[in-house]
């Protein structure tokens, strides 16, 4: 009978733990922190969390879809970068794939590189800013995606 | 018997999946004309009485190595987004040389020489589709250095600007120009393509555009684009055969007389019947065609200039 309670107990769990997984990021910005190397951005991530120890792979996932749909921007650096795909339409026109893209070990983690001793952490009320500097792969992100169909590349029609 | 007709017949077919492959327009990166006069390499030409700076392209890539870091950067970023890349360096090598190489070609009865005008030279430089200027400048303040770049795309046939990237990098005590540039050059690329992209899709839709021209010589002939042909002016015909070989019949009359005909925004496909790629004086060579036939039997004269303004002249050749 205990058993059976455990298990009861332990299935009503599994979607909560899962929705607490989540909703680590409630929201996240990204913008520009200087001239990345040939073939990548270096963006500064700031994930609105309610767990300050939020892992790495979180802000990752954060700025490649920033990178991919927000674009960003830096007023002191005067940089500007439109969004990688063009349009953030394009998540919803593509959902099947961004959804296996963006899943916990997506393949977006091959893009993403977040930059060691980066990391902040600010407490704003009951929430936490996490801000780390990261490095996005942005020219083999593209070919990847172009290569996938999903954007168009400058060859697209020739 | 089947298997070897089978072959023959995918042979046969592989030159016309090629030719369906339609080609991608070629770059050509120059320095911006207002860099080659802050940098001294322009010379000053008198055109019937008005002064005229022309650049020396081939002095500013043998002397200067910011500008071939620079545009060799800026290909590598073009080449690797898969765009043909033409080099101005070479090319204008290959008309000195073809110039060099004339200069002793003469006939073998009368031992006249080649007939080349200034006109000719000209129409002998760059033929890519879009070119790319580039323009910087080093800015000083104390010990502070930092680039302002631009990069301008415009097409080789309308002239219209079809992209544009500029900014001012952030400024260094310790960095050096080079490294500077190359900031400025990749802090800008994904901007410039992302606009240059924009302009390829409506090529593809819409076609290119082009201006055109149709004028009369001045022959005494009497012929003027109100002769009427089965109840029709010529300048009716004229318009309508550009009505039924434009994209979509996008063309605008932007002026019509007796004398003088004149076309813009004409939108011609990129390509011909052949697969080849389509500039004015193909367009206006189809006219032309067109012209010389029963009932018209107009002969002209091939004027073009450049790749985006056809001009024919009817009445002559």
């Amino acid at each position: 009978m205990k058993r059976i309670l455990l298990i009861v107990i332990a299935a009503m769990m599994v979607p909560l733990l899962a929705m607490a997984k989540k909703d680590d990021v409630i929201s996240y910005q990204v913008e520009g922190a200087g001239t990345g190397a040939q073939g990548t951005y270096l963006v500064k991530t700031t994930v609105v969390t309610k767990n300050k120890n939020i892992s790495d792979e979180l802000i990752g996932r954060s700025a490649v879809h920033g990178v991919l749909f927000k674009g960003f921007s830096n007023a002191d650096t005067r940089q500007h970068q439109k969004p990688l795909a063009g349009s953030p339409t394009v998540e919803q026109e593509h959902i099947d794939f961004f959804s296996a893209f963006f899943a916990d070990g997506g393949d977006y983690i091959n893009y993403v590189q977040v930059i060691s001793n980066s990391r902040t952490v600010v407490k704003a009320g009951k929430e936490y800013k996490v801000s780390a500097t990261v490095t996005v792969s942005k020219d083999q992100l593209r070919k990847d995606l172009e290569n996938n169909g999903i954007i168009k590349g400058l060859n697209s029609g020739f | 018997m089947k298997k070897i007709f089978a072959l023959l017949s995918l042979l046969l077919m592989l030159p016309m999946t090629a030719s369906a492959q339609a080609k991608k327009p070629t770059l050509m990166i120059f320095p911006a004309d207002v860099w080659m006069t802050e940098h001294n390499y322009m010379d000053e030409v008198d055109v019937q009485g008005r002064k005229k700076r022309v650049p020396r392209y081939e002095d500013a890539f043998q002397t200067d190595r910011d500008i071939n870091n620079v545009i060799a950067k800026v290909g590598e970023l073009m080449t690797e987004r898969g765009m043909n890349l033409e080099s101005l360096q070479e090319m204008t090598r290959g008309i000195d040389e073809n110039a060099a190489v004339d200069e002793f070609v003469e006939s073998s009865s009368s031992g006249a020489s080649l007939a080349e005008s200034a006109y000719d030279r000209i129409m002998n430089t760059a033929k890519a589709d879009i070119r790319i200027y580039i323009d910087w400048k080093v800015n000083v303040t104390g010990p502070r250095r930092s680039v302002t770049y631009t990069l301008t795309g415009r097409d080789a046939y309308t002239g219209k600007q079809i992209a544009n990237a500029s900014g001012t990098g952030q400024p260094s005590i310790s960095a050096e120009t080079a490294v500077l540039l190359e900031e400025a050059v990749l802090e800008n690329m994904d901007q410039f393509t992302s606009q240059l992209q924009a302009h390829f899709d409506d090529l593809l839709t819409n076609g290119r555009e082009i201006a055109v021209q149709v004028r009369l010589f001045d022959n005494g002939s009497g012929l003027s684009f109100e002769e009427e042909y089965d109840g029709e002016e010529l300048s009716e015909i004229i318009d309508n055969w550009m009505n039924e070989n434009t994209v979509n019949h996008r063309y605008s009359l932007k002026s019509s007389s007796a004398t003088r005909l004149e076309f813009n925004q004409v939108r011609i496909p990129l390509y011909d019947e052949r697969g080849r790629a389509m500039d004015a004086k193909r367009f206006m060579s189809q006219l032309r065609k067109f012209l010389k036939a029963a009932p018209y039997n107009i002969i002209s004269k091939d004027n073009t200039r450049g790749l985006g303004l056809g001009i024919i002249v009817l009445g002559e050749k």
